[in-house]
């Protein structure tokens, strides 16, 4: 089977329907969270969701799409990191794929491996384009470490892992939990879930 | 009304309103291309900024645009130009110190080199989204030959957004009345996370299979190609243009990225 027809089996209607579905999710429940005035964003639920479900490809385009609508509805900066939410998926697709969605300690495993890529891509981005700051609290942490003496790609790395740490474990256990509550009904959709 | 309020678009006649969406896409991308790989420093982003905002105040959106990249531009500046400034690790010449702690020179200028790239992005992304409504930006896509798949998945987010919002705020309000503390320790806070996600998701789920049916129903994944009532208009020149522009980010990108000492000579 070529990669083409591959790719179609992977992505009938139901995906396409359920990447839309996920790129809302991934708005809609930021708006919700903030009222917890947690550390955490989880904008990247959705993302990670499609991922585990429908496979890496499918989890990329919904991350990818989501930061590049978000940009064209409210703030071109998201567009920026577009690329880093593209990887979330990816990572996390992947991570199902070796099953890491099966029990809740896995799924910690998996929210750091996630970190880890999702710090790789989006170092440089914030490095280059931001001088390494993007105007939100963890700005803080960067200037901190800075007075410490350290270096402005060391200071990035840690920031954007720090920030990131606790919203993608929290992101990853999340959708453990999401999954192992989906109705018989809609889990019987999905054939990756008996993997992951 | 509320479809009008979620995107940025803004009606207008101008010129700009009328350019092909690819086009100004295409000269999105020149532009930040240029501001990140062109050599001369800060000069390039400059002269960009200016004629970006020259193209907003033309198509008589600068207000909107300016008061847009305020809101952007100030929290960032308000950081960078402090922590630079003081702690940036290349700095080594002092312009003034206050007990000790000193004000210095490479930092400022390496924010103020980084503000005004982003300066010059933001500007121009900011004319793209004010000028192009996404429905001409999803035709145009489809018309270049992208499958109507893809122009779904663009499309109807936008569309599915303000029920999904309002549903959140329903399903806020319920929680609250049921006594979902949204203060307290961060234990409490952090366990009232899933009561407030989980109805929405799985809510989500319950209409995927719907909107899927109905899609098929309708010749989603039918081969054919699909008329539209939209037209966006296109002209030779303008593809002229894009391809033009597209070679010298190409360009751009290879002197960037090619180191010059194995080029020259």
């Amino acid at each position: 089977m070529g990669v083409t027809e591959k790719f179609k089996k992977d992505f009938n209607t139901f995906t396409w329907v359920l990447i839309s579905v996920a790129i809302v999710l991934n708005i809609a429940v930021g708006q919700l969270v903030s009222l917890l005035k947690l550390p955490i964003f989880l904008d990247s639920i959705g993302t990670v969701l499609v991922g585990v479900l429908a496979g890496p490809w499918a989890g990329g385009i919904a991350g990818l799409l989501t930061n590049l609508i978000w940009g064209v509805i409210s703030s071109p900066v998201a567009a920026a990191f577009a690329p880093v939410a593209m990887v979330i998926g990816i990572v996390a697709g992947l991570c199902a794929k070796f099953g890491m969605f099966k029990n809740w300690w896995t799924a910690i495993l998996a929210g750091l491996i996630i970190t880890v890529f999702n710090s790789v891509v989006a170092v440089p981005i914030r490095l280059y384009m931001f001088g390494g700051i993007t105007g939100s609290g963890a700005d803080f942490a960067m200037a901190y470490l800075l007075a410490l003496g350290k270096d402005l790609f060391g200071s990035v790395v840690v920031t954007v892992f720090t920030a990131n740490v606790i919203d993608k474990v929290a992101t990853a256990v999340l959708v453990w939990a999401i999954i192992k509550g989906l109705p018989e009904k809609a889990s019987a959709r999905f054939p990756r879930l008996v993997r992951a | 009304m509320q479809r009008a309020d979620l995107s940025l678009f803004i009606k207008g006649e101008s010129c700009l309103h009328s350019v092909h969406p690819l086009s100004k896409l295409t000269y999105v991308l020149l532009t930040g291309v240029t501001v990140y790989c062109a050599p001369g420093g800060y000069l390039p982003a400059a002269i960009l900024l200016g004629v970006n905002l020259l193209l907003a105040a033309i198509s008589g959106i600068l207000l909107q645009v300016w008061k847009f990249s305020w809101r952007t531009l100030l929290p960032l500046a308000l950081f960078m130009i402090p922590i630079h400034g003081f702690l940036n690790p290349d700095n080594h010449t002092l312009l003034t110190s206050y007990h000790g702690v000193g004000l210095y020179l490479e930092g400022l200028v390496f924010a103020g080199r980084v503000l005004l790239q982003l300066a010059a992005v933001l500007c121009i992304s900011l004319i793209f989204v004010f000028t192009t409504h996404p429905a001409d930006l999803i035709t145009s896509l489809t018309q270049a030959g992208l499958s109507a798949s893809f122009a779904y998945i663009l499309g109807s987010p936008l569309l599915l957004l303000p029920a999904m919002r309002e549903r959140a705020k329903t399903i806020q309000d319920a929680q609250r009345a049921r006594g979902l503390g949204s203060d307290g320790g961060v234990i409490k806070r952090i366990r009232s996370m899933a009561p407030l996600i989980s109805p929405l998701i799985l809510g989500a789920f319950a209409e995927i299979e719907q909107r899927a049916i109905a899609l098929e129903l309708r010749g989603f994944n039918s081969a054919r190609t699909k008329t539209s009532l939209r037209v966006v208009p296109d002209s030779a020149t303008q593809r002229a243009v894009r391809k033009l522009m597209l070679l010298v980010c190409l360009l751009l990108f290879i002197y960037k990225i090619v180191p010059y000492q194995y080029v020259s000579y």
